[in-house]
């Protein structure tokens, strides 16, 4: 059996370390040679990112994977698999995912004609600043950048400003003044050397999690014998799932280290950026936010009974109800 | 006849490329607007998203009036050695290619705004675009071309079987005596 | 499936079917013979997130610029006023090319649009004053391509997008070779013509008085350079909006120096729609190809080519080098980019080569692309700019420029210094 691969943003560690290692190796050698992969990225192929998932239901290829995220302009009701602040550390997130994922898979049956087979996490998206911050009431008035609709609907309910630019003009936009704040993964912040033009490090999810979705055409899922499917679905959790989300904490916890310089920094050079605490005050006041504006316009734009199904799922894993 | 429907064709695109100038000058007005305002501390906001949407249909209306003005590059290698009849024949077999590959591009861009319109999609900023909004403009201009090039096909080749080839040269031709950049 | 490509890419383009659309066919062959999955039915998708991106929304605007400039005399008189200094030299007016393709390319983001602004302004020139057509218009070609290394630069701020790479510092460091490129090629210029005159037209040598006259012709060009660079590095505009800027910079400045009427921009619109489209037909048709190739698994096949290879970074490189050339005979130079960056960079920067170096040095690799057959925008936009003679000669009067372009890309790989001076100098 061939299996056409598209996977995530080839530079980001999450393909380098497991998709690509997942698909090209384990996977087939776990098949014993009866699933043979080709692997490439969206990236690679030059897609859109809104156009990976509906490619992926035209049965273009067979798997793909990418930041769900990028495909809530075809299914709003996907927006609330990611919804910021909620998580706080990597085993919250995976709580989170786990909740959702009945509802992750019938929007990916009903959507995008896919079977979901996996969720793993990008690094949080958290907050680098070149302005004085000590807390979240300080993004208020201030110019920040973010992606995505219900980040930028959040920062703005916060009182500060959206602001659209794009990844690679953030450095020179910090600097000048053209944004304050913006928000990326730490790891490619780090990379990125966006440290070079920020001061404050607001190390909290302000942009969710960023969970990639790796789903299979259906038409090519209902046509693999069970004894196949069972295979795919137990090695993609041991071999990649797992792995991912076991490695996501540590990762956070070094990419913050190198940031800041408090503690060990695997990846290079310790920077000396100021790590910003979040007092539990402020944390009560932007679940406010969350719970009082975004989730209930969440719920509008995803219609039906999603805000009741995240509610009894997700809602009650982390604690917060819409409408409640 | 042929002559007749080309110099409609020809007049109709002109009009439609100094419409897309229009709104390509709109936009400049809106990035700039934005640029300003940003100095003032506020913001139009979706610059970027708005572009985008008129670079997609502002490129898809121009292709016709380009291919009438025989603007789209073509290596001439071969077919400037061939004598009158022989150019002709490349140059209809050309543009059988381009048709067929335009025509085919407009059916295949139906699904994307169909999906669209399924799912009601709208970009995921917070403008919250429809797409289809934006889609419909853009699948029409592809539609348009191709249409302009059936069209254009149809003429050139009653042309040729009319044994009139300057005349076909001139419609299908590489540059001819209208000049590329004027 | 590298054997095809080539093989049915010259094959279609003997048979003059548009560039663009070859692109598409061979596409449409990569689906039927190399890949099990219906490619073509992503066809739509592709031609809609191409065409739907606001980086490329510069190329019009650029290109609206250099309209502006040519319909208003600005981009005639700062020829003319460029000659005056230059065609001292020998091979007089052919400099002139090469100092006006320079000025432009500091207000230009695009190698094509500049290559069509200096070909328009000059071409009739040559007719006049009886140059060897050959050098002439090759110069021109080449003196384009300045256009994306020169800031600002289309291809830097893509880049640095597909690279996440500082854009400013991007064009900062395509300064000084930009400059090293423009002074090597009028050196050429006139070593050839000392050599040969017959090659260039008559060695003119104006009074001072009218040299100095002339630099006043100078200043609409620079006042606009002033506007778009100004812009980027106060951090009012991005880049990519730097060319709105410039559009309305050149309307105010042509308005102020020459006046502005409505036919003038009718006419500045139609070119502008012609020659994006034009170009746009392109890129798209090679994006599609491009998406083929992926999922037909051509990345793979490099990779593993590169990887297998085990060089030490300095042979890397040269194979490197040597695969852009040969892909840039073929591949248009955004597309060059786009199919290449994500497999070829990473692979550069773990062998401790410098990001925004490499953008430098794969930029001169891009400008060679855009000047050789059979897939070379600048040497189409030159031969529609001229009435009569064969493409060939266009090419052949871009070799001696080649040549230069290739001491470049041997002089940034012994010193890399070229370009990392200025953005380390001024971070
Ligand atoms: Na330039
Ligand atoms: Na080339």
């Amino acid at each position: 059996e061939d299996l056409s691969v598209v996977g995530s943003w080839s530079g980001l560690p999450l393909h380098m370390e497991f998709e690509a290692p997942f698909w090209s190796e384990k996977l087939p050698a776990a098949s014993g040679g009866n699933l043979n992969v080709a692997l490439t990225t969206h990236n690679q192929m030059n897609l859109g990112v809104g156009d990976v998932f509906r490619l992926l239901g035209d049965g273009v290829y067979d798997v793909a994977m990418t930041v769900a995220d990028y495909a809530v302009a075809d299914a709003p009701e996907l927006e609330g698999l990611d919804v910021p602040l909620l998580a706080l550390t990597a085993d919250e997130a995976r709580a989170m995912v786990d909740a959702a994922r009945p509802m992750v898979e019938d929007i990916y049956n009903a959507r995008f004609n896919s079977h979901v087979l996996a969720i793993a996490p990008y690094p949080p998206q958290v907050v680098f600043c070149n302005a004085e911050i000590n807390g979240l009431d300080d993004l208020a008035g201030k110019k920040v950048r973010g992606s995505g609709r219900m980040t930028t609907l959040f920062l703005e309910a916060l009182g500060a400003e959206g602001v659209n630019v794009s990844f690679s003009e953030v450095p020179g936009a910090l600097q000048k003044g053209v944004v304050d704040c913006a928000i990326t993964g730490a790891g490619s912040g780090y990379s990125a050397g966006w440290w070079e033009v920020s001061t404050h490090l607001l190390p909290i999810p302000l942009g969710g999690w960023d969970s990639v979705v790796t789903a299979i055409n259906l038409d090519k899922w209902n046509s693999l014998d069970d004894a196949t499917k069972a295979l795919i679905e137990e090695s993609i959790a041991t071999d990649f799932e797992g792995p991912a989300w076991a490695a996501a904490q540590g990762a956070l916890d070094n990419d913050i280290a190198c940031l800041t310089g408090n503690g060990a920094c695997a990846s290079g050079d310790a920077r000396s950026m100021t790590l910003v605490s979040v007092s539990d005050a402020d944390f009560a006041k932007a679940r406010e936010v969350l719970v009082g504006k975004v989730l209930p316009d969440w719920a509008e734009r995803a219609g039906g009974d999603w805000a009741q199904r995240w509610n009894d799922s997700v809602g009650k894993t982390v604690g917060v109800m819409i409408g409640g | 006849m042929a002559q007749d429907l080309l110099s409609t064709l020809r007049r109709v695109n002109r009009v439609v490329a100094l419409l897309v100038g229009v709104l390509l000058m709109g936009c400049v007005a809106f990035v700039l607007a934005d640029i300003v305002l940003r100095q003032l501390g506020s913001s139009l906001g979706g610059t970027d998203e708005i572009s985008g949407y008129v670079m997609a249909i502002a490129t898809a209306w121009g292709m016709g009036y380009t291919l009438l003005e025989l603007g789209h590059v073509r290596i001439d290698l071969l077919r400037s050695r061939a004598p009158a009849p022989g150019r002709a024949l490349f140059d209809l077999a050309a543009m059988l290619a381009l048709a067929g590959t335009v025509t085919l591009i407009a059916i295949r861009g139906w699904p994307v705004l169909s999906r669209s319109l399924a799912n009601s999609s709208r970009a995921n900023t917070p403008l919250e675009t429809p797409l289809a909004l934006v889609q419909a403009p853009w699948l029409a201009g592809w539609a348009w071309f191709a249409v302009m090039a059936w069209l254009t096909f149809v003429a050139a080749v009653i042309l040729v079987l009319r044994g009139d080839f300057k005349a076909s040269e001139a419609t299908i031709g590489t540059f001819g005596e209208l000049d590329a950049l004027k | 499936m590298i054997g095809y490509i080539t093989a049915g890419l010259l094959g279609l383009l003997c048979l003059s079917i548009p560039v663009g659309i070859v692109l598409f066919l061979l596409g449409f062959g990569i689906d039927a013979f190399f890949s099990p999955f219906p490619l073509t039915k992503g066809l739509g998708n592709l031609v809609w997130s191409t065409s739907n991106n606001a980086t490329l929304i510069a190329i019009p605007f650029f290109v609206l610029l250099g309209e502006i400039l040519v319909r208003s005399g600005i981009a005639t008189r700062t020829y003319a006023a460029l000659d005056r200094w230059v065609s001292w030299l020998p091979g007089g007016l052919v400099h002139a090319n090469v100092a006006t393709a320079t000025m432009f390319s500091a207000t230009s983001g695009s190698s094509v649009a500049t290559a069509a602004t200096v070909a328009t302004v000059a071409m009739p020139q040559a007719e006049k004053l009886g140059y060897d057509p050959k050098l002439f218009s090759g110069a021109i070609a080449a003196g384009g391509t300045l256009g994306i290394m020169i800031p600002p630069s289309i291809n830097l701020i893509v880049y640095g997008f597909l690279t996440q790479t500082s854009i400013p510092r991007l064009f900062l460091a395509g300064l000084v070779p930009g400059i090293a490129l423009a002074l090597a090629f009028i050196a050429i210029t006139a070593i050839l013509c000392a050599l040969r005159p017959e090659l260039g037209g008559q060695r003119r040598v104006f009074p001072l008085s009218e040299m100095l006259r002339a630099l006043l012709e100078l200043i609409p060009i620079i006042l606009l350079f002033t506007i778009i660079i100004g812009t980027i590095y106060q951090g009012w505009a991005t880049p990519t909006e730097a060319a709105a800027v410039g559009v309305a910079g050149a309307i105010a400045i042509a308005a102020m120096f020459s006046g502005v009427t409505l036919a003038m921009l009718r006419e500045a619109i139609l070119g502008t729609v012609k020659i994006t489209s034009m170009i746009m037909l392109v890129v798209i048709g090679a994006s599609f190809l491009n998406f083929t190739l992926a999922s037909a698994g051509i990345g793979r096949e490099l990779q593993a080519f590169l990887e297998g290879l085990g060089l030490s970074p300095l042979a890397f490189m040269m194979v490197v080098v040597l695969i852009y050339i040969v892909l840039g005979f073929f591949i248009e130079t955004l597309s060059l980019m786009v199919i290449t960056i994500p497999i070829i960079v990473p692979l550069v920067v773990a062998q401790g080569f410098d990001p925004i170096w490499f953008g430098i040095l794969m930029i001169v690799l891009i400008e060679m692309a855009l000047i050789t057959p059979p897939v070379g925008l600048n040497l189409y936009v030159v031969q529609g700019a001229r009435r009569s003679g064969r493409m060939s000669e266009v090419m052949i009067g871009t070799i001696p420029y080649l040549l230069m372009m290739l001491l470049m890309v041997v002089a940034l790989i012994a010193f890399p210094q070229i370009a990392l001076f200025l953005p380390d100098a001024l971070q």
